[in-house]
């Protein structure tokens, strides 16, 4: 009897989690393969995560976000990974006082392409790419992305800023070189520098 | 707030994370500052391009293959005894529940007994417990238990109402694009035909001022709404009309349209901030949203609840004759 039940009870459980969790396989998939570049590397990681999230499933909470709930599985997994990497964490550091100095905060310019927006997000430093894919790509909350990068929500909105702030600025400087918004960038830093 | 202010915050705004207040502070330097107008539309674009180009990134896509091999494995995983060690876990902790709650009956019947020995004793004769008192009449559904179900599902409706309000009259923030309250009339729903000017005629009978703001239909989670939204004590206030799915399912009794021509208006629930007040037709539920106090949201509703009560239920009857 105990057999028949824990056959039911496996069989129910991968029903729950193919129906929950597998529909947001691909969504996983672009963000592994935004984070960490490689090919095999991101399927290494899809898969690790996948296969955690399926043993771990019992402690998800039904009616939760399941998307949200995998990408902290899937963060948690690459930051154990990277944690062994000191480099990182200096490059991130300096990046992060290069972000301060960015003193001009040029208005937003539109008819951007794909490609560039996603260049400029990919000229971040990682700490600020990281808090910015997660907010406005994977429309996290930012409680949501504090606790899966385990930093406080203080700390995700300061980078989000900055990150941000960046971001603007790249694309600011691919719209100049195309010769979109250059008037509007000149009458925003002489509005800036009046002090509204 | 200073356009430098409103720059700060506009992201935080377009990821509704900012206090009511704050939005309601957005709100009105954007109809004063085209400027910023053209910021945040800039920065909503920017995002939904940010969408855009994850999702067609070729290089970013996952390989069918690789895809189709780990489900594969992942079912083999999930089929196999790999997971049994917690399933068996999961069934011996239920053995142990039941063991456990088996005990506790036995405790409790053993204590009522106990208790039951000396009434015994002193009567002479045995105490019969008066069944009425120990379980209702199961034949007949307990009355309040429809009406509870109603009160439940408008309560559940109200977090759809609230979060219309939130991402609709608050955040301009909707996917889809609203329309014209008089195509959605013709199109999906008669009661929204001319819903505006039967709440916007009596607005001398009420007792606070009320302005209208905008009108329309619009789609929030699959369900659509009328959406008035009006300025009351400086606040902003959603009227929210949708058709009820199943209004046989949750009547509050047996009849199918209300007895009493007056509407019930209760404070339903609070959401996301914000105070709800509804009441129902036979085939609608009427939700009014705000950031104001629950006293006077609840008064502002059942201002608003005779004209729109009226009218929908005109429409209701309307639509009923012509089959």
């Amino acid at each position: 009897m105990f057999k028949r039940i824990r056959q039911l009870d496996r069989a129910s459980q991968w029903a729950a989690f193919e129906l929950e969790a597998l529909p947001h396989l691909s969504g996983l998939f672009r963000l592994a393969m935004w984070l960490v570049r490689e090919r095999a590397e991101a399927e290494d990681l899809v898969q690790d995560t996948f296969t955690q999230a399926l043993q771990s499933f019992h402690r998800y909470e039904k009616g939760t976000d399941c998307r949200a709930w995998l990408i902290r599985v899937m963060f948690h997994i690459n930051s154990n990974r990277r944690r062994a990497n000191a480099r990182i964490h200096l490059i991130s550091q300096t990046d992060e006082r290069i972000a301060e100095t960015v003193a001009f905060d040029p208005p937003t310019p539109q008819g951007l392409t794909e490609e560039e927006v996603l260049r400029a997000l990919r000229s971040l430093p990682p700490h600020f790419e990281e808090v910015v894919l997660l907010s406005d790509v994977e429309d996290m909350t930012y409680k949501e992305i504090a606790k899966t990068l385990g930093v406080p929500i203080g700390t995700v909105m300061s980078r989000l800023h900055r990150g941000r702030k960046l971001m603007r600025a790249e694309l600011a400087s691919y719209a100049n070189s195309r010769g979109i918004g250059e008037q509007h960038a000149e009458k925003e830093a002489s509005a800036s520098s009046r002090g509204n | 707030m200073q356009c430098r202010d409103f720059r700060e915050v506009a992201d935080s705004y377009l990821s509704d994370e900012l206090l009511v207040e704050t939005n309601h502070d957005m709100i009105a330097h954007l109809e004063a500052c085209a400027e910023c107008r053209r910021e945040l539309a800039a920065r909503r674009e920017l995002r939904t391009t940010l969408h855009a180009s994850f999702a067609h990134s070729e290089e970013l896509q996952i390989q069918d293959q690789f895809a189709d091999r780990l489900r594969s494995k992942l079912r083999d995983t999930a089929t196999t005894e790999a997971t049994s060690l917690i399933l068996r876990r999961r069934v011996g902790m239920t053995i142990a529940a039941c063991l456990l709650v088996a005990g506790a009956l036995e405790l409790i019947a053993w204590q009522r007994q106990r208790a039951q020995a000396p009434t015994q004793i002193a009567g002479g004769e045995r105490h019969e417990p008066n069944v009425a008192q120990v379980k209702p009449a199961d034949d007949q559904p307990h009355p309040a238990a429809t009406a509870m179900d109603a009160e439940m599902v408008l309560a559940k409706m109200s977090e759809l109402a609230a979060g219309d309000h939130r991402d609709c009259a608050i955040g301009h923030r909707l996917p889809d694009m609203p329309i014209d309250l008089a195509e959605a009339g013709r199109k999906y729903d008669r009661a929204f035909l001319n819903l505006t000017q039967a709440v916007m005629s009596h607005r001398d009978q009420f007792a606070g001022a009320i302005e209208l703001v905008m009108a329309h239909a619009c789609v929030f989670k699959g369900h659509w709404f009328a959406h008035i939204v009006v300025r009351h004590r400086g606040r902003l206030v959603s009227l929210l009309v949708t058709r009820l799915e199943n209004p046989d399912q949750i009547a509050a009794t047996k009849e199918k349209l209300p007895k009493n021509p007056e509407p019930q208006v209760i404070a339903c629930s609070t959401a996301g901030g914000y105070q709800i007040s509804c009441f129902r037709t036979a085939h609608h539920a009427v939700f009014v949203v705000s950031d104001l106090e629950e006293g006077e949201n609840l008064a502002l509703a059942r201002e608003l609840s005779a004209p729109v009560y009226e009218h929908i239920t005109r429409a209701e009857v309307l639509a009923e004759f012509r089959g």
